[in-house]
């Protein structure tokens, strides 16, 4: 028989649990998003006061908000590794659908950016990994969600059950692409000049048809006062373009452009985070942007910022055809 | 053990570099780093998530390999060591949990310290002289001020700081310019071997006689960065390794000019210059040349002391240990944005 020191860090809740003999003898947790660094060794220093003798330590390896998540994870693993003991991790999700005995049922947590992470589980076995979607998406499914939103969590005294009977994650489940990925090697940043414009003009058009700038709106946008343009050239073609607006202290986004064949490689990511650089030089409180409704590649990548929705236009891009605008304090 | 030569395990993670050191007293035992820079040369700048990322997957070998370069073991270590500010949140939080976990599980002291304060401290390493008291000249990618230390672990004035841009910074944006690559640092001052430091009279920000009234002891960068760019739009044949050379001298010049006023003035005449920008060898060889003019003992850690590193927490570590100073309490906050005044958490 042996003693776990069980840890969970996954969620907005911090949960510390010994199981001795397969006795559950300290259960506590604390309650607080962004607090995991201060409330676990707190709770640890308590759970040790009870045992001090600890076997191994199983850790919750997530899916969940990173900076909570490796909290739990850089403790465990460096605890373990004085007291020169064992550490596993298991799927958080799993200890939450420990608790429930649904035929079919979904466990969801908060994934950030209006997302959730979740799993599915029929006959009390998860079907698959962890994966992430928007919480409407789940709804559509019609069978019972269990998790954060219920206020549902990862209980750890099932830690060692999951440890036995389940998969163990020696790393953080890391559902969704990592929130930075490299810009494809051979893409080269630099800013846009007078030469850009023809071809800048033919991305313009293959990527919004007749929405999109004339060519005389381009030359006018890219020569006015109180702007920087940068552009991306790939095999020394021009394959994507940006521009903002320093206008009285806010910044305004006016274009960001990737051609197509080039999109989700990182070059909008970058390009953006360069529009942000110099709105900050410019000591701008604020950036701004529009971006159609519907627009499922770029409304991520701008959330993931930090922009948020602020407000509609309606029949910004013509009839029909909303924009949202959004904003991303300086400060 | 006797507190002046205590065994010190200190962990830093504030931004790209997964680094772990271990002194005796004031004596370097381990000084083991794992940097992830190059995944964020790609981006021009470091990215928070990866650095994050990477600090939780280097930790425990650095750890070891620490322990194994300064021939103890974890048993042996009578108290630990973590960076708690100023710094990279989400990085931060990696090693203030890993230090915990350390700790807790050795029931050792565990002292959260600042990373400003650990970059002055790392001179106690380097020599045996008394610490304090001195000006400290602390240049890095994030920070540029001048420093009274009467006390490190309790008595610091701040006599001036950088009004915009870190002279670290000034020199990334400028690589970035000057398409040098990231880190700027150390691209510049290789580009600039090659120039000519005169060719181009650059802006010294806050020097004027106005100036030095209202901004005595402060600096400004964001000045020279637009004369930079403003020369290189209007030279196209520009030579770009007398633009680094000359970029270089007038950031040196103004760090220098203003450091060893400070000393004078203040009436300390030992000059610690600290931080990732003391690795420049044009700043090192040119503050000699002014200490030595002035009549001022300079110190500059070594090289590998000077960018980010382990040794310099263990480094104040070890200060607090020796000077009986009470540890942190466990589960303390780490803070991105804490100040030199509060070294110890
Ligand atoms: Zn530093």
């Amino acid at each position: 028989m042996s003693t776990y020191l069980l840890l969970d860090t996954s969620t907005s809740r911090t949960s510390v649990v010994i199981v001795k003999n397969g006795e559950v003898v300290f259960s506590e947790y604390s309650d607080g998003a962004l607090s995991h660094g201060e409330t676990l060794p707190k709770l640890v220093v308590a759970a040790l006061k009870v045992a001090s003798q600890i076997d191994e330590v199983i850790v919750g390896m997530g899916p969940g908000p990173f900076t909570g998540l490796r909290v739990g994870i850089s403790f465990a693993q460096s605890f373990a590794f004085a007291r020169g003991i064992k550490w596993q991790g298991v799927c958080s999700l799993d200890a939450i659908a420990s608790q429930f005995s649904d035929k079919d049922f979904l466990v969801a947590v908060d994934a950030r950016r209006k997302e959730v992470f979740y799993a599915r589980y029929t006959d009390g076995v998860r079907i698959g990994e962890p994966n992430v979607c928007q919480p409407s998406q789940l709804d559509a499914l019609q069978i019972p969600i269990y998790g954060e939103a219920l206020n549902q969590f990862p209980d750890p005294s099932a830690f060692v059950d999951i440890a036995n009977s389940n998969k163990t994650y020696s790393a953080p489940i890391y559902v969704r692409r990592p929130d930075a990925y490299p810009a494809p090697v051979g893409v080269k940043f630099r800013p846009m000049t007078q030469l850009d414009l023809v071809p800048a003009f033919a991305i313009e058009k293959a990527a919004y048809g007749k929405d999109g700038w004339s060519m005389a709106q381009l030359k006018e946008e890219y020569a006015g006062s109180d702007r920087m343009y940068v552009a991306a050239e790939f095999g020394g073609e021009l394959i994507s373009y940006a521009g903002v607006f320093n206008l009285a202290g806010v910044a305004d986004v006016l274009t960001l452009t990737v051609a197509d064949g080039h999109r989700r490689k990182g070059i909008g990511r970058e390009l953006l985070r360069r529009l942000i650089d110099w709105s900050r030089t410019q000591k701008c409180e604020a950036i701004m942007l529009e971006v159609r409704v519907g627009n499922e590649e770029a409304i991520p990548l701008y959330t993931s910022f930090g922009f948020i929705e602020i407000s509609r236009r309606k029949d910004y891009y013509g009839p029909g055809k909303t924009a949202i605008v959004m904003r991303k304090e300086l400060k | 053990m006797k507190n002046s030569d205590a065994l010190v395990l200190g962990i830093e993670t504030s931004c790209d570099e997964t680094a772990v050191g271990i002194v005796s007293g004031r004596k370097l035992l381990a000084n083991v780093i794992s940097s992830s820079v190059e995944e964020h040369a790609r981006f021009g700048g470091v990215v928070p998530e990866i650095a994050s990322r990477a600090h939780l997957e280097a930790m425990p070998n650095v750890i070891k390999q620490a322990l194994s370069e300064a021939r103890v073991s974890i048993e042996d270590i009578d108290a630990f060591a973590v960076t708690a500010g100023p710094g990279l949140i989400g990085a931060l939080l990696v090693g203030t949990s890993s230090a915990s976990g350390l700790a807790l599980a050795m029931d050792k002291p565990l002292y959260g310290v600042n990373h400003l304060s650990a970059h002055i401290a790392v001179d106690s390493l380097n020599s045996d002289h008394e610490l304090n008291p001195a000006i400290a000249l602390l240049v890095s990618g994030g920070h540029s001020s001048i420093l009274q230390v009467n006390d490190l672990t309790s008595d610091v004035i701040t006599l001036g700081s950088t009004i915009d841009d870190a002279a670290g910074e000034a020199f990334d944006k400028i690589a970035r310019i000057l398409e040098l690559g990231f880190p700027g640092g150390p691209a510049i001052d290789l580009d600039a071997k090659s120039g000519n430091p005169n060719a181009i009279e650059f802006p010294r920000g806050l020097t004027l006689a106005r100036d030095l009234v209202e901004h005595k002891y402060d600096f400004s960068f964001s000045g020279l960065k637009t004369a930079v760019s403003r020369y290189l739009a209007k030279t196209p044949e520009y030579i770009r390794a007398d633009v680094s050379a000359s970029f270089q001298e007038a950031v040196v010049e103004v760090l220098l000019l203003k450091a060893i006023a400070a000393a004078k003035e203040v009436g300390i005449d030992t000059l610690i210059i600290a931080g990732g920008v003391a690795a420049n060898s044009r700043l090192r060889a040119l503050a000699q040349e002014r200490a030595d003019k002035a009549g001022i003992q300079l110190r500059i850690p070594p090289m590998n002391l000077c960018t980010d590193n382990g040794a310099m927490v263990a480094a104040i570590g070890s200060l607090a240990v020796a000077k009986g100073l009470r540890p942190s309490e466990l589960g303390f906050e780490a803070n991105s944005s804490s100040g030199i005044t509060r070294p110890i958490f």
